[in-house]
């Protein structure tokens, strides 16, 4: 589900907020673990990881993502929750 | 320098003795026992040749000499060795890639030993004994060729490693370094010699001319890498087939080396030396699931794509493709310089990935399992082709997704044990984790009855939308799928099954609480997700049956509007508007007095009310429009008897409201209404209301 939802979201800017920091960039591209590529990126918080500087695209291994902030507009809430219902029936069967 | 050779084999000699490929290290530790250093470097130069030969016989380049022995002539030209010879050393390996990987960033320098040494074929004979010296001698400037080879990958960057080690020859860590730069530039360089041995010859290979000597230079360097890439590659080929259940989609054979030989005219390549491919070898070579190295032109290696589109594999919705270059084009920033990494993984292995993960997200119904995504795109495009005012243009082409086969297996679900509560906690490839679902506990602690009660109630209620939504769901589904051209029969089948499902929610939405005397609905209608419920189930519904929802509706309107925080009431109009657009007179004097008329309150506050709320007022707008359009329209309306004096009290009553309370905002403005009022009302009046009515609006209310 959420696979199919961050597909949607690709080309968009996001903010993701790992375990540890504060990342945003574009989302360039996602897969099935939720693993996520993202270009453009600068550091949000006061960048306390230096070594981040030079950085425009990163790969984030989904594990350490604890949010990821979308923009309101691109997200069809009623939508989610029919998949999200769509979902829950498949799992059920 | 010899030490740090040493150092090299004795870290070779270190790793555990290991089949084939590990024992060419063990091997090299075994020369190294000889003082001599010509020796030494003859094995060196035979496991070179061999290691040669195979890679020849592997990619079709054509060597130099014949069955050269005499290794004399050509220390570091590679001799035919026996394929049999070859085969031994490799074989199938059983440790991980990585392993080998770094077992194979040793032969670098043996590798570019050779080359060396065929350079000095070509007339550089210089003293290439050290893999350090090897390292040393690229880092020099004077290697023009490496360096370009390089430039030509842009990565720059490897420059300052080659420099590193030429300060630092005895580090360990940077001949590590070194080593894998190497490796990576060897990559790089394999990608370019496959470029220009495919013929691939796009501009960024013909725009950078110091390359080209470079190729028939480094062609030791080529084969070194592909040497490494082989094994490294040979270990998917080894793995067993199902854990690469994409083979089938692999079915590329490699070309034969005569075609590779067909194709380079421009390496200098002695084309005497026979290519002792045997089937067999191939088959060892070319497990049909690795990528090959064949001539591919990586895309990533043009420096102006800053953001790269998901791979041609992934599929996307054209919409979001069309999207995705839109922004592309207006976000095309000048190209910040080459990207030195990316010609680490050919695009062949970039695909093989890709596919390999596509693999486990193929589905038989896109739809189902990417519907979120499937669904998003299609109402986008939908809302657009509105916008665009039917300015459609031609149909869109079949979405794509990840790629959808019919599954043959079957796929056994959750395994459930009777008596146990909820289901067993295995993990299956589509459900890593499945949770034990709790049953839900009731609530034993201590709080109000009542409290209780409401809670449990709404609880009940949610729950039971949730069932029905999904029945509706179901509904939407099938009346999704029914666009498609059906039998007869088959579509009255499908009518009759979306029927009773709409009859299904239709009943248990009715019947939902016979002790409560709240009326039917009424609970629905209450929370917001009923009310997006009904929304979506008017549609679905008989005229009766809708006509029966909108009389609930506005009988309760005042609850309705007071109970609703959510201010979700607005879902309900466009399903609303559709219903009274197609009253009858009768049936729309029937919802007005119901609207005017109720319990607690005299017409006056009802309709005060009603103009203070969104809903309210736009429902009104509605339903006085609509009797505009009926009168006006001049078909007979059959009314009943005491129907048009209602419809004037109506009339009147609501146009003394709208004239003096401040009015909400509608949903929709009807264009008919002040012809409506105009036909009833003094000028004056009119004109207070229309004013009155705009400056709610802030657009005209009429065109009159």
């Amino acid at each position: 589900l959420f696979y199919s939802f961050f597909k949607s979201l690709v080309g968009k800017d996001v903010v993701v907020e790992l375990k540890n920091d504060l990342i945003c960039g574009t989302l360039h591209s996602v897969d099935q673990y939720l693993n996520i590529k993202l270009t453009d990126i600068n550091v949000t918080d006061p960048e306390k990881y230096p070594h981040m500087l030079s950085v425009k695209n990163c790969f984030i291994r989904g594990s350490v993502v604890r949010y990821v902030q979308l923009p309101a507009d691109e997200v069809d809430t009623q939508l989610l929750q029919d998949a999200a219902r769509k979902e829950a029936m498949q799992q059920k069967q | 320098m010899s030490d740090k050779e040493h150092q090299q084999n004795s870290q070779e000699s270190d790793k555990p003795t290991q089949p084939e490929w590990p024992e060419n290290g063990g091997k090299w530790s075994d020369t190294e026992e000889d003082p001599n250093m010509d020796c030494q470097l003859q094995a060196m130069a035979e496991e070179d040749e061999e290691i040669n030969i195979y890679n020849d016989e592997t990619f079709g380049m054509e060597m130099d000499t014949p069955d050269a022995e005499d290794a004399s002539l050509l220390q570091f030209a590679p001799p035919p060795p026996a394929p049999p010879s070859l085969d031994n050393k490799v074989p199938p390996l059983p440790c991980s890639p990585s392993p080998p990987i770094r077992q194979v960033s040793r032969t670098p320098p043996g590798r570019c030993n050779r080359g060396r040494g065929l350079q000095g074929t070509l007339g550089r004979g210089q003293m290439f004994e050290d893999p350090a010296v090897m390292r040393m001698v690229e880092g020099r400037p004077s290697i023009k060729t490496l360096d370009s080879a390089i430039v030509d990958c842009g990565s720059t960057l490897y420059r300052k490693p080659f420099e590193e080690n030429w300060m630092g020859p005895t580090h360990k860590k940077t001949q590590k370094t070194s080593q894998s730069i190497l490796e990576d530039s060897a990559i790089v360089c394999v990608i370019n010699g496959h470029r220009g041995r495919g013929q691939n010859l796009n501009c960024d290979f013909i725009d950078l001319p110091p390359p080209v000597p470079f190729f028939r230079g480094r062609r030791g360097e080529p084969r070194g890498s592909f040497a490494r890439r082989q094994f490294s590659q040979r270990e998917p080929s080894q793995i067993p087939p199902p854990m690469l259940p994409g083979s089938p989609i692999f079915p590329r054979q490699p070309l034969t080396p005569r075609q590779h030989f067909n194709q380079t005219n421009r390496f200098i390549f002695p084309s005497n030396r026979p290519c002792p491919s045997t089937p067999k070898m191939m088959q060892l070579r070319f497990g049909a699931n690795s990528p090959r190295p064949s001539p591919f032109y990586s895309p990533s290696s043009n420096p102006v794509q800053r953001f790269r589109y998901p791979d041609p594999v992934t599929q996307l919705h054209p919409h979001h493709k069309r999207q995705l270059v839109q922004k592309q084009r207006m976000f095309q920033r000048k190209s910040e310089g080459w990207d030195p990494w990316c010609n680490l993984m050919t695009a062949k292995e970039k695909e093989w990935i890709t596919r390999l993960q596509m693999i486990q997200l193929q589905s038989e119904n896109p739809y189902l399992e990417d519907y979120y995504y499937q669904e998003y795109y299609r109402r986008l495009e939908a809302k657009l082709a509105e916008e665009e005012l039917g300015i459609r243009g031609k149909k869109e082409p079949p979405k794509l997704t990840t790629p959808y086969i019919t599954k043959t297996d079957a796929y056994t679900p959750v395994v459930h044990i009777e008596g146990s509560l909820g289901q067993v906690a295995v993990s299956t490839c589509y459900s890593p984790r499945r949770a034990i679902s709790a049953v839900h506990a009731q609530p034993a602690y201590g709080q109000h009855e009542e409290h209780k009660d409401t809670r449990q109630q709404r609880l009940e209620l949610l729950s039971k939308i949730e069932k029905l939504f999904i029945v509706l769901l179901e509904v939407e589904e099938t009346e999704r799928t029914k666009t498609k051209v059906l039998s007869d029969t088959e579509e009255r089948r499908l009518m009759e099954k979306t029927q009773r499902k709409v009859d299904h929610i239709w009943f248990q939405m009715q019947h939902h609480d016979p002790l409560n005397s709240t009326g039917e609905f009424l609970p629905f209608l209450l929370l917001s997700k009923g009310k997006k419920l009904i929304a979506r189930l008017l549609p679905f519904l008989k005229r009766d049956l809708s006509l029966k929802i909108l009389r609930i509706v506005t009988c309760n309107l005042p609850t309705l509007m007071n109970r609703d925080s959510e201010e979700s009431l607005p879902v309900l109009y466009p399903p609303f508007r559709n219903v009274i657009g197609g009253l009858t007179f009768s049936q729309l004097i029937g919802i007005l007095r119901d609207l005017t008329s109720s319990e607690a309150m005299s017409a006056y506050e009802c309709l005060a009310l009603t103009c203070q709320n969104k809903f309210g007022l736009s429902l009104l707008y509605a339903l006085l429009s609509q009797g505009e359009k009926l009168l006006s329209s001049g078909v007979p309306l059959e009314p009943s008897i005491g129907d048009f004096e209602a419809w004037t009290d109506t009339i009147y009553q609501v146009a003394g409201q709208l004239s003096q309370c401040s009015l909400v905002e509608p949903l929709l403005l009807p264009s008919n209404l002040l012809t409506l009022f105009c036909r009833y009302l003094d000028k004056r009046t009119v004109y207070q209301l229309k004013s009155n009515m705009e400056s709610a609006t802030g657009c005209l209310a009429l065109p009159s």
